[in-house]
């Protein structure tokens, strides 16, 4: 593959990306690429900058971004308002999904659905034509459809706000979605459905950044390319097996600054760029 | 007030209530009452202490004082999605019957004004008409008094129910002025009502309208209150009495009034009672929305019920007095009563004023209060999905007002009113 074919075909081009909350510095010089259809893990320690990077690229205002670049499909992410975003086709899973009660879960979906279309100059759903849709997610989610007469994620359990994440990106069917520890807080069964229903929309050319502390999500979520993100930037990268030797030996080598060696994943990233 | 600008009021009170006292009636001496007390107190100031928070400085204005004209036009808005099939329209406090459709009335309710009451009513009914007029020692209370002429009274006997819309408007385009109207309401033998109390207004024009109603034992009353876009001064006043196992359920929304006091005073005075006393508002520019609310839990084994919740930006401000009065014998007693405000905008004020007066010992009284800003995180969420920043700000006067309007039973007319909210909303102040 030539430089340029590659360089046409980039989903997410993250450059020297520096941002700060409160004027504290996180993410200090983050370089990612990202291809349609890929899957990229992004793994580390409490505070490394993990899901600093998530809100950065959904344009969270908390944060701001002090130096660097961000292309999307080629055009200047950083440019975007949070909405845009959305509607060019980016979904963030919230690690902490918001509650918002007095809007039913059926209001929320219909009128991002509905703004998501309008902005790709498409019709707005009907009621009728929503619910038909809704459910076929709701299916994929294995989701109760009382929830959707619910307020959003009001009262739902910790598998149901996750589940409800899910859903939301099923319906919103982004280009680039962004899980931000969506494994934090989910029994085992819980884990498995919400991958489940990750691994449902995998194909094609979307593509997925699992943001996570553990490995564990990533053996439902087989990623393509694993990264391990320290004091904000990414320290290193792998294929899938570079999560199984991270849970085996923590984040601790960080700390050491002693890098285990690496590992022969690690030198095919290195000949591949 | 200035003495230059009350003479305004006091001539033309005199002027107007000598006009319709050469008409020998029942309400003379109300009128006479009237006249005196205003002019002897005019309107209070700031000072006073049920008045703290909203001045009527600006009625001292040229052009309150006169009464608008008894011809007037029906501004005209949307019209309301309403199940009502009798339709009352008044018109600058005129009831015009040309423009009521009164069909649909069952037997066991009847509709009319003063002049058809006077003369039909029995010593009985006079007694309970005098008992229920609003109290006389309040300003707007004595102008109604001082130009008491005409008015309407609602009686409703039996096992009945009738839905019913009346329309107040005001047209003030090509002289400003007031009226004021006077409104009974009385409810007997486990009737039960639904009035849907719509105001419009265009021009300057006061506003002044004081029910007295009666919910008699086993009796219903679902009363929603709509201020349509555009009113400018509204006073609102009700004095209701309810009786063993009476429900009267009332609600006031609006938005867009340049000054609105809405008082209510609810005697619970049979076991059983209940009262749910709901508001929503959003204001913006200079407007005040002041609600003035008391509960008298006079009897054992009642319940009441207050939500009251506003969306405030610009240089608005809201007032809210809620008066919860648990007598001595009132055991048993389960009253909750909460007001929350939202302030978009660094000059805008909330003044919220909780008072419990508990002389019973077996009684749930909670109230609370809560004044905060636009939940952000909550906005975020909603542009993360896409959704538009004035959308999501929008979204957010649905779910903020969701618990006040969510009782509404008409679908059509719930989404009407949240939506009128919703257009009320004020710009963000910051750019994104």
């Amino acid at each position: 593959m030539s430089e340029n074919e590659k360089e046409g075909s980039m989903i997410l081009e993250v450059n020297d990306l520096h941002a700060s909350v409160e004027d504290t510095p996180i993410l200090r010089g983050l370089n990612l690429n990202v291809k349609p259809g890929e899957v990229h893990a992004i793994m580390g320690p409490n505070g490394s900058g993990k899901s600093t990077f998530a809100n950065v690229i959904a344009g969270h205002e908390d944060y701001a971004v002090d130096s660097g670049s961000v292309l999307y499909n080629g055009i200047d992410l950083l440019d975007l308002s949070p909405e845009e975003r959305a509607c060019e086709g980016i979904f963030l899973a919230f690690q902490y999904p918001v509650s918002i009660p007095g809007i039913s879960n059926a209001y929320f979906l219909r009128s991002a659905l509905n703004a998501v279309r309008r902005y790709r100059e498409e019709s707005e759903v009907d009621a009728v034509d929503f619910l038909q849709l809704v459910r076929s997610k709701m299916a994929l989610v294995g989701m109760d459809e009382k929830l959707l007469q619910r307020s959003v994620n009001d009262g739902f359990s910790g598998g149901e706000k996750k589940r409800n994440e899910i859903l939301q990106m099923a319906v919103l069917d982004p280009k680039l979605a962004i899980l931000d520890e969506t494994d934090s807080g989910l029994d085992i069964d819980a884990l498995r459905i919400v991958a489940e229903g990750v691994n449902a929309l995998r194909g094609g050319d979307r593509s997925f950044i699992v943001v996570t502390h553990y490995q564990r999500l990533l053996d439902y979520i087989v990623p393509d390319h694993v990264h391990v993100l320290s004091q904000g930037q990414i320290v290193r990268s792998g294929d899938k097996t570079l999560a199984h030797e991270l849970e085996r030996e923590g984040y601790s080598w960080l700390d050491s600054g002693d890098k285990p060696k690496k590992s022969e994943t690690d030198q095919k990233v290195q000949e591949a760029s | 007030m200035n003495n230059e600008a009350l003479q305004h009021w006091n001539n033309s009170l005199t002027g107007q209530s000598e006009g319709l006292s050469s008409t020998e009636d029942l309400f003379s001496t109300r009128r006479k009452a009237g006249v005196d007390s205003f002019q002897k107190n005019g309107f209070p100031g700031r000072r006073h202490e049920e008045w703290r928070y909203t001045s009527l400085k600006s009625l001292s204005e040229e052009g309150y004082p006169a009464c608008l004209p008894h011809e007037g036009n029906l501004p005209e808005v949307d019209e309301l999605i309403t199940s009502s099939d009798i339709r009352i329209v008044l018109i600058n406090g005129v009831f015009r019957k040309d423009l009521s459709d009164l069909t649909a009335l069952p037997d066991e309710v009847r509709v009319e004004g003063f002049s058809d009451f006077r003369q039909r009513a029995n010593t009985q009914e006079i007694e309970n008409f005098d008992r229920m007029l609003p109290l006389s020692d309040h300003p707007f209370q004595s102008l109604g008094d001082a130009l008491l002429d005409d008015g309407l009274v609602v009686t409703a006997i039996g096992n009945t129910d009738a839905r019913i819309h009346i329309l107040h408007a005001y047209d003030g385009t090509d002289t400003s002025g007031s009226a004021h109207i006077t409104g009974m309401i009385h409810l007997e033998g486990g009737a039960r009502l639904e009035i849907l109390e719509e105001f419009r207004s265009q021009g300057q024009v006061m506003g002044n309208t004081r029910w007295g109603i009666h919910v008699g034992d086993e009796c219903t009353l679902s009363r929603q209150r709509i201020l349509r876009p555009g009113c400018d001064v509204v006073f609102h006043g009700s004095r209701v009495e309810v009786g063993k196992a009476g429900l009267f359920q009332d609600l006031i929304a609006g938005s867009g009034s340049r000054l609105v006091r809405n008082e209510i005073h609810v005697s619970l005075n049979g076991a059983g009672g209940h009262t749910d006393l709901f508001g929503g508002y959003v204001s913006d520019g200079d407007e005040v929305v002041d609600h003035h609310t008391t509960i008298e839990h006079a009897v054992a084994d009642c319940t009441s019920r207050e939500i009251y919740r506003g969306v405030l930006g610009g240089k608005s401000r809201g007032a809210f007095t809620g008066m919860i009065h648990v007598h001595q014998d009132a055991q048993r007693t389960d009253a909750k009563q909460s007001n929350d405000a939202i302030l978009l905008s660094r000059n805008s004020e909330m003044n919220t004023r909780p008072r419990l007066e508990i002389y019973a010992d077996d009684v749930k009284c909670t109230h609370g209060a809560t004044v905060g800003e636009l939940d952000e995180g909550a906005l975020f969420y909603l542009r993360s999905r896409g959704v538009s920043l004035e959308e999501a700000r929008r979204m957010m006067v649905r779910a903020f007002t969701a618990e006040v309007f969510g009782e509404i039973e008409n679908e059509g007319l719930r989404e009407q009113i949240i939506e009128q909210l919703q257009a009320a909303m004020p710009a963000s102040e910051c750019v994104t």
